[in-house]
C-alpha cells in the first residue's frame, strides 16, 4: 500500500513538474523583475536606511514578488479546474491527498528556488550581508514558501476563474506586501499601518527572512512559527474546499 | 461486473437519480441511452465515486465504487486532458495511476494507441491536436490499463466517422476480453453496430431495457409510397400488410415503395416523449 503511494506521488510529482515547466512565463518574469527592481532601489533604501538599506531592497522585493508567486501557485490548481483533470484524477486510484500533494510540491520547490534566487542576486550582486547560516536562511524560505502555497492553493479552491484570481492574488499581494513592509519599512509607515502590520503575513515574512539574513535564530523561529500557523490554516481551508470537489459534477 | 442498484441522487429539489438499476455482466455493452437531464452523466459520476448517491448500492467486481476505481476506466462526457502534455505523457501517468509498471506500462501505451490510431501524434502537446484526436486519446487513458468496466460518455460526440470507427472498434475490443461496458450515447446507430443491449434512462430511472430486437418489437415501422404528385407515409406494426393494403386501395401509378422497419431512434423517441 505504501509503496502504491509512493509510486503515484512520484507519477504525479514529476507530472506536474513537467507541467509547471512548460508554461515558465510567471516564474521566469518573478526572478528577473525583482532582479531589477533590487538594483534601482537600492540606493534609494540605502540612503533612507544606513546599514539595512541593501537587506530592505532585497527582502522587501523578494517577500513582494513572492506574494506575487500566490498566482502561480492558484493557477496550478485553476488550470486543473478549467482543464476538468482534478475530477478525471479523483476517478482513478489516486487519493485526494496524493493528488494534493503531488499538485503541491512542484510549485513548493519552484516557490524555495525562486527565494533562493533572489536572496543569492541579493548577496551577491546587490551586496546584502549575509550572517545567517544556510539552514537557517533555507529554514525561512520553506517556512515563507509553506505559507505562501496554502494560501494559494485556499484562493484557488474559492475563486472561480482566472480573472478573479489574478485580482484576488494581485491587489491581495501589493496590499500584503506594503502593510508588510515589503515596500516601505515598517518604521517609516503611518501609526494606523504600523499597528495593522502584523495582521499582514508579509510582515512576518519580512521579519523571519530579515532575521535569518542577519542570523538571529530566535526571531526565525518565532516568526516560523507565527508564518507555520498562518499555512496550516490555509492549508485546513484548502483541504475542506477541495476535498468536496472541484468543479460542477452535476449531469 | 457492474451491479448498481436502487441508485437515488438529488440535487436540491432535482432529483437525477431516482431508483436507477443497472446491471452489466463481464464482456456486455449496455447502451445507456436519454435525453439530456435523464441521469446518465450522474450516474457514470456516482459510479465513478465522484459523487456520492444518496441511496442504493453499487459494486463493481463486488466492490464498492472507491475500493474498484483500480478496476475501472472512465472516459467523462467533456474533454478532461492536459493540453501541455503528449498523449504518451497522459497515457503514462493514467496507467501508471491505475497500477501499471515499467515494461508492462510501455506496452499497455503502445498496444491502446495502435487500437485507437493516435501512434502518430503520441509526442505532440494534446493542445494542438483536433478534437477527434483528443477524443481518442482520452478513451485511450479510459482503457490503457485494461479496466473491468468501462464508463464512456458520449465518447464519440462531435467526432469524423473515422475516428468513430476506430472508437468502436475499441469499444468492441475491450469486451471482447471481458470487460463490462457502458456507453452512453445520442448516436443510436453506435448501439447496434457495438452489439448493445439497450437501457433507456428518463427522469433518473430506468424505463426500458433489453436487446434492441427485443426492445423494437411492436414499435411502429413505416411504409412509404411515391406517386406522381405526392408521397404518402403510413406508421406500421406490419409493414408488409399495411403496403398490400395500400397498393390495392391505389388507382395511382406508383413510383416508389419503401419498407422502413423500426430503429433505435424510433425506440428513444417513443420511450423519451412518452408521457
Amino acid at each position: 500500500m505504501r509503496a502504491d503511494t509512493a509510486r503515484r506521488l512520484t507519477l504525479l510529482v514529476r507530472h506536474n513538474m513537467v507541467l509547471r515547466l512548460r508554461d515558465p512565463g510567471h516564474l521566469v518574469s518573478y526572478l528577473v523583475m525583482p532582479m531589477v527592481l533590487m538594483l534601482v532601489f537600492s540606493p534609494l533604501y540605502q540612503a533612507a536606511l544606513p546599514g539595512g538599506g541593501r537587506a530592505q531592497a532585497v527582502i522587501g522585493m523578494l517577500v513582494m514578488f513572492s506574494v506575487l508567486s500566490l498566482s502561480v501557485v492558484g493557477t496550478a490548481l485553476l488550470t486543473e479546474r478549467t482543464w476538468r483533470t482534478w475530477n478525471r484524477l479523483r476517478a482513478s486510484p489516486a487519493s485526494g491527498v496524493e493528488m494534493l500533494v503531488g499538485k503541491a510540491l512542484p510549485v513548493f520547490a519552484l516557490l524555495v528556488l525562486q527565494q533562493g534566487l533572489l536572496l543569492l542576486f541579493g548577496s551577491q550582486v546587490v551586496g546584502m550581508p549575509v550572517t545567517g547560516t544556510f539552514a537557517l536562511v533555507l529554514l525561512a524560505v520553506c517556512v515563507w514558501s509553506f505559507a505562501l502555497l496554502a494560501i494559494g492553493v485556499a484562493l484557488a479552491g474559492f475563486v472561480r476563474s482566472h480573472g478573479e484570481l489574478a485580482a484576488v492574488s494581485d491587489v491581495g499581494a501589493l496590499a500584503v506586501s506594503a502593510l508588510g513592509g515589503a515596500l516601505a519599512p515598517i518604521s517609516m509607515m503611518p501609526a494606523w499601518a504600523q499597528a495593522l502590520a502584523p495582521l499582514s503575513p508579509g510582515y512576518w515574512a519580512v521579519a523571519m527572512l530579515g532575521a535569518a539574513v542577519s542570523g538571529d535564530t530566535g526571531t526565525v523561529l518565532r516568526t516560523a512559527l507565527v508564518l507555520a500557523l498562518v499555512g496550516v490554516a490555509a492549508g485546513a481551508l484548502a483541504c475542506f474546499r477541495i476535498g468536496r470537489g472541484i468543479g460542477d459534477l452535476r449531469g | 461486473m457492474l451491479e448498481a442498484l436502487c441508485l437515488t441522487k438529488a440535487f436540491g429539489p432535482v432529483h437525477a437519480l431516482d431508483q436507477f438499476t443497472l446491471v452489466a455482466e463481464p464482456g456486455e455493452i449496455v447502451g445507456l441511452v436519454g435525453h439530456n437531464g435523464a441521469g446518465k452523466t450522474t450516474f457514470a459520476n456516482v459510479v465513478s465515486g465522484l459523487l456520492r448517491p444518496d441511496g442504493g448500492r453499487i459494486r463493481v467486481n463486488g466492490k464498492a465504487p472507491r475500493a474498484a476505481r483500480r478496476l475501472l476506466g472512465l472516459a467523462p462526457q467533456h474533454l478532461a486532458l492536459y493540453p501541455t502534455a503528449t498523449p504518451r505523457e497522459t497515457l503514462r501517468l493514467f496507467g501508471g495511476l491505475y497500477g501499471l509498471r515499467r515494461r508492462s506500462l510501455a506496452l499497455a501505451v503502445d498496444e491502446i494507441a495502435e487500437s485507437l490510431r493516435i501512434t502518430g501524434f503520441l509526442d505532440r502537446r494534446v493542445g494542438v491536436l483536433s478534437g477527434g484526436q483528443q477524443r481518442r486519446v482520452q478513451a485511450a487513458a479510459a482503457m490503457v490499463h485494461r479496466p473491468s468496466l468501462l464508463l464512456l460518455d458520449e465518447p464519440t460526440a462531435g467526432v469524423d466517422p473515422e475516428t468513430r470507427q476506430s472508437l468502436l472498434h475499441a469499444v468492441r475490443a475491450r469486451a471482447e476480453q471481458g470487460a463490462a461496458v457502458v456507453y452512453t450515447t445520442h448516436y443510436l446507430p453506435e448501439l447496434t453496430e457495438l452489439g448493445a443491449s439497450i437501457a433507456v434512462a428518463r427522469h433518473g430511472r430506468i424505463i426500458s431495457r433489453g436487446s434492441a430486437s427485443e426492445l423494437l418489437d411492436g414499435l411502429p415501422g413505416e411504409v412509404r409510397l411515391a406517386f406522381d404528385d405526392e408521397e404518402v407515409r403510413v406508421p406500421t406494426t406490419d409493414p408488409a400488410a399495411t403496403l398490400a393494403r395500400m397498393l390495392t386501395g391505389t388507382t395511382k401509378a406508383v413510383r416508389g415503395v419503401d419498407l422502413r422497419q423500426p430503429t433505435l431512434d424510433d425506440l428513444y423517441r417513443s420511450v423519451a416523449h412518452a408521457r
